[in-house]
Parts: structure tokens; sequence; C-alpha cells
């Protein structure tokens, strides 16, 4: 059987290309990891500014020993009951300090990272704020970090 | 943002609702939990499954030895609407 193959035919199916994998190595035992977070449910500071639920590619440094009530979300791209309910639907902040006082890692980053996911300025996304973030856990000596998102 | 992390040397994992989001996004690592969007790490005030879900995706990060992987997590919960 010979296959009929016609020069530069292209699928009328759209076929999303998945870009290329990118990898950073395990380099030290899960007890001596500092933890950092990093979630696009548009996790903030009450006193800092919202998100602008149109779009926004900028992003929140929310310290590590901000108190629960001290916390909130706006984001206009998914259910927020839950998430009003308990911040740590999406931001498991207590949860991390849970597993730092049993011992399971070392401890939580210094700083954590909120920004607003589901869309936006993905140009902008791609190259300033997912740099700046990396940047900042980088700076903070964080060992693994927990994304919440999708 | 996880792939930017990853590229500049720490290890990630994502708590996806959503795997097929974060396959298509080119994830290095990722969790999913049987939850719904906005519960990712769990059902509100369930202390015990989010605690779990944290544990696990950390543990996920020690173990998974392959790029693009994503490992079901044994946790649900369905959101009342």
């Amino acid at each position: 059987m010979s296959l009929t193959v016609v020069k530069g035919l292209q699928s009328e199916i759209f076929v999303p290309v998945t870009p290329k994998s990118v990898w950073a190595p395990v380099t030290k035992p899960m007890n001596e990891w500092v933890v950092g977070l990093a979630t696009a449910a548009g996790v903030h500071l009450k006193s800092q500014e919202r998100f602008n639920l149109a779009g926004d590619f900028t992003w929140r440094k929310i310290p590590n020993d901000t108190p629960e009530d001290q916390l909130m979300v706006s984001h206009g791209g998914y259910d927020n009951s839950d998430v009003n309910k308990d911040i740590n639907c999406m931001f498991p902040i207590t949860r991390i300090h849970e597993l730092a006082k049993d011992g399971v890692i070392k401890g939580a980053a210094p700083f954590h990272a909120g920004f607003m996911g589901g869309g936006g300025n993905i140009e902008k996304f791609t190259n300033e704020t997912g740099p700046a973030v990396a940047a900042m856990f980088k700076e903070e000596g964080v060992d693994a970090v927990i994304v919440t998102a999708g | 943002m996880q792939r930017a992390i990853e590229s500049v040397g720490i290890p990630t994992v994502i708590v996806a609702a959503l795997p097929p989001v974060v396959r298509q996004a080119g994830t290095p690592r990722a969790v999913a939990p049987l939850v719904p969007m906005g519960a990712n790490a769990g059902a509100p005030h369930d202390v015990e499954m989010q605690y779990n879900v944290c544990k696990d995706a950390l543990q996920f990060i020690a173990e998974c030895e392959t790029p693009g992987k994503i490992e079901p997590l044994p946790y649900e919960y369905h959101a009342v609407i």
C-alpha cells in the first residue's frame, strides 16, 4: 500500500503545541526544604491593591507571618466561595506551617506570591511576572514551591 | 509561573483542579486531587485533607522522575452549589 503525500497539508483541527519541558532537579531531602507558595487564585493582603478583575499581570508579595484574616481574594475567573470561607483552599499557608512544625519540611519561605491567573497579558506573565516571582524565591533560598492554579 | 520558577533551578509542583489545562501549559510536575476550581488544596476547613494534599504534593516533588507527569491524589471534595 502506498501513502498519498501532499506537501504542506495541514490539519483543519487546531492542535495546540505543548511547550518544551523545564526541569529543576531535587538536591536535598524533604525535611531540609524551605517551601514557598505561589497561587494564581488572586490572593493578597487586605491592605494591598486588589487585582483588576478584567485581567491583571501584576503580583503581590505575601509575608509568611500574615494572619489568615488579613488575606483576601480578588479574582473574577472562578467561584470564590470556598476560598472566601477558608484561604487555605487555594493558599495553604497554615498547612505549610503545620508541616514545618511536624518536621516534614524545614520551614516556610519568608515571602510567598499571589497573582491572578486565568488569562490576561500572557506575554507580560511570561516575560515579567514569572521571572520576578522566580527571582524572589531564588533570593529567599527556597528549595521547593507549591503552585496552586488550573 | 511554574515554568519560570523551575527554570531558575527551584523544583515545583502544581496542585491542579484541571489536569488537562496544566498538561497543555507544559507543567513539569503536577498533582491532581478530585476537587473543583477554587479549592485545589482541599475542602474549606478540612485540615486533614489540605495537610495531606500539601504533604503528598511535596512528596511528589521528591519522587517524580519524569517531566510532565501528573499524579492523581486520592482525595475528593464536591462543592455544593
